[in-house]
């Protein structure tokens, strides 16, 4: 009998300890070593910048790499376990939708490339991501790993316990596919829950969240570091909880990008900060046809855009999620 | 890769960046000491010719340093600024100009910085600068430092104007109080020894009126 109180006592503790944040940055940091240490001398310079490297933390954005060169090392340069490991060390700091989700935009983008000939070899494709580190992987001090190409840019803080994702983009064309018979929609849960809430909006409500003028774009995308703009639409303060409740399960769809135990904390920031959050709606409410939508408060900025590019504004996305507080984990690393 | 059987539901286009529209970003900065205006100005590299034949005055294929300032100055005078209703004159602070070359492949952003002096509480904006090929967004920057709060903003349907009333109201921010009194318990905690003290005080002066 004691044997066995022993045994689940030892299960218990190996769980938590399993499960505890400490040890999701340790097995993140395993993760980064194990893929600097599959790479030459050469690469690893090429991969490796410093934490405070302002330029570099900056280096992003929605368009291919052919267009707005990258640095660090491009998927396609690398041998197969390298790119295995690269991979993984992305996986690591996400959470499984999250991953699905970044795997499922990278596969958008070789739909790209092999429905663009030979133009579309040279600007699309999942070679065409790359990879860098700013500082060094720790389990305590802050460092930072960047993952992106077109239509993807991932820029992820570790301090300690913490996990960051903000500023990050993630966007698509064609923002629908099919794999093997299988339809895959990169960013269908932000298109879907987003006209989900709209229409659960009463008359009033929606009155307050439409605005009343066409957005062309991205306000705070790339290149828009450090800016938070005057909130408009409709107050979460003013929505019921079940719409409130839509609400952060829309949010969720970038707040979950990372890792669990992160996510489940930037969560809990925002929900904090509910109240204070708006909700700003431009375009018609009837799924399928081209909106935008802004979601913002204290601590976070969504935004998600249809493409007037590419014929059908529906099939070609851009998002971007930041927290006006702790981009770049500005706040959690002091920098 | 032949895995991939690609159902595009959609005639995709292979362009990753925007084809037939000026895009003309505007970011509006009001503090209490004056208006700044950051202009963000892309092409389009089938709206090109149209812009470049505006600031490229003698064809030559390059765009000098006077082409430069004239072109800034022009869009300085095709964007009004009304403070409090009346005109507020635009200074040109800054311009930042792309390679021809990058805005040939639809790269190059123009980016200009504007400022006034002038300050009020109601402010009215209108970008009329190349309207036939142009798409604009316009936008106030929050400033909670400054005590910034504005109004309900009004635009017109394409994001050319943009009209608010604006005051530093918010900025009056209270002295903090101290932790130990801001904490919860602190308030509950000194009624409760109010509440204790004046007992002591009715049974000590009961005590004197007995003992009286």
């Amino acid at each position: 009998m004691k044997k066995i109180c022993f045994l689940a006592a030892a299960l218990c503790c190996g769980l938590a300890l399993a499960q505890s944040p400490s040890n999701v940055t340790s097995s993140i940091v395993a993760s980064a070593n194990g893929f600097l240490s599959s790479l030459d001398e050469g690469q690893r310079s090429k991969a490796l910048f410093d934490f405070n490297d302002a330029a570099q933390r900056v280096k992003w954005s929605n368009l291919p790499t052919t267009m707005v060169p990258r640095a660090g090392l491009k998927m396609g340069d690398l041998s197969e376990a390298q790119r295995k490991a690269a991979i993984g060390l992305v996986a690591a700091t996400l959470s499984k939708r999250g991953y699905e989700k970044v795997l499922a935009i990278m596969e958008g983008d070789e739909a790209l490339k092999t429905a663009g000939g030979a133009r579309g070899a040279t600007m699309f494709g999942r070679d065409l991501f790359y990879i860098s580190i700013l500082g060094k992987p720790s389990v305590k001090d802050p460092w930072m790993l960047q993952f992106g190409g077109h239509h993807l840019a991932l820029n992820i803080t570790i301090v300690g316990r913490e996990g960051i994702l903000t500023p990050s983009l993630t966007a698509a064309q064609p923002a629908k596919y099919t794999v093997d018979g299988r339809t895959v929609r990169p960013l269908g849960a932000e298109n879907d829950k987003a006209f989900a809430l709209i229409n659960a909006l009463d008359e009033g409500q929606r009155k307050q969240a439409i605005l009343n003028y066409k957005v062309a774009d991205l306000v705070l995308g790339p290149g828009q570091d450090g800016k938070t703009i005057q909130p408009e639409g409709i107050k979460a303060s003013a929505m019921n909880a079940s719409q409130q409740a839509m609400l952060l399960d829309l949010v969720g769809e970038w707040s979950g990008i990372i890792h669990e135990q992160a996510a489940s904390a930037r969560m809990a920031e925002i929900k904090v900060n509910l109240a204070a959050t708006w909700f700003a709606w431009s375009g018609p409410t009837t799924n399928g046809m081209p909106a935008y939508y802004r979601i913002q408060g204290p601590t976070v900025v969504v935004e998600y855009a249809p493409q007037p590019l590419g014929g059908d504004p529906t099939n070609h996305i851009h998002t971007i999620y930041r927290d006006p507080t702790n981009d770049y984990g500005k706040k959690s690393a002091g920098h | 890769m032949n895995r991939l059987a690609v159902g595009v539901l959609f005639a995709l286009s292979l362009s990753a960046h925007r084809l037939d529209e000026y895009l003309q970003a505007t970011l509006i900065g009001v503090t209490p000491l004056g208006i700044e205006v950051a202009i963000q100005l892309t092409p389009g590299v089938a709206v090109l010719p149209a812009v470049t034949a505006v600031i490229d005055r003698d064809r030559d294929g390059r765009i000098s340093a006077q082409e430069e300032h004239d072109y800034a100055a022009r869009v300085t005078r095709e964007v009004e600024l009304r403070v409090d209703g009346e005109p507020a004159a635009l200074s040109l602070m800054e311009t930042t100009f792309p390679t021809l070359q990058a805005m040939r492949e639809g790269l190059g952003t123009i980016r200009l910085k504007l400022r006034t002096t002038r300050t009020g509480h109601a402010l009215r904006f209108e970008n009329r600068h190349l309207p036939q090929v142009s798409a604009y967004l316009v936008n106030c920057l929050a400033a909670p430092d400054d005590g910034l709060a504005v109004k309900r903003q009004e635009r017109d349907e394409g994001q050319r104007s943009i009209a608010f009333e604006y005051s530093f109201d918010a900025g009056v921010t209270p002295v903090p109080l101290a932790p130990w009194i801001a904490r919860g318990p602190f308030w509950p905690a000194a009624l409760g020894m109010l509440m204790v003290a004046r007992m002591a005080v009715l049974i000590y002066r009961s005590k004197i009126a007995r003992g009286a």
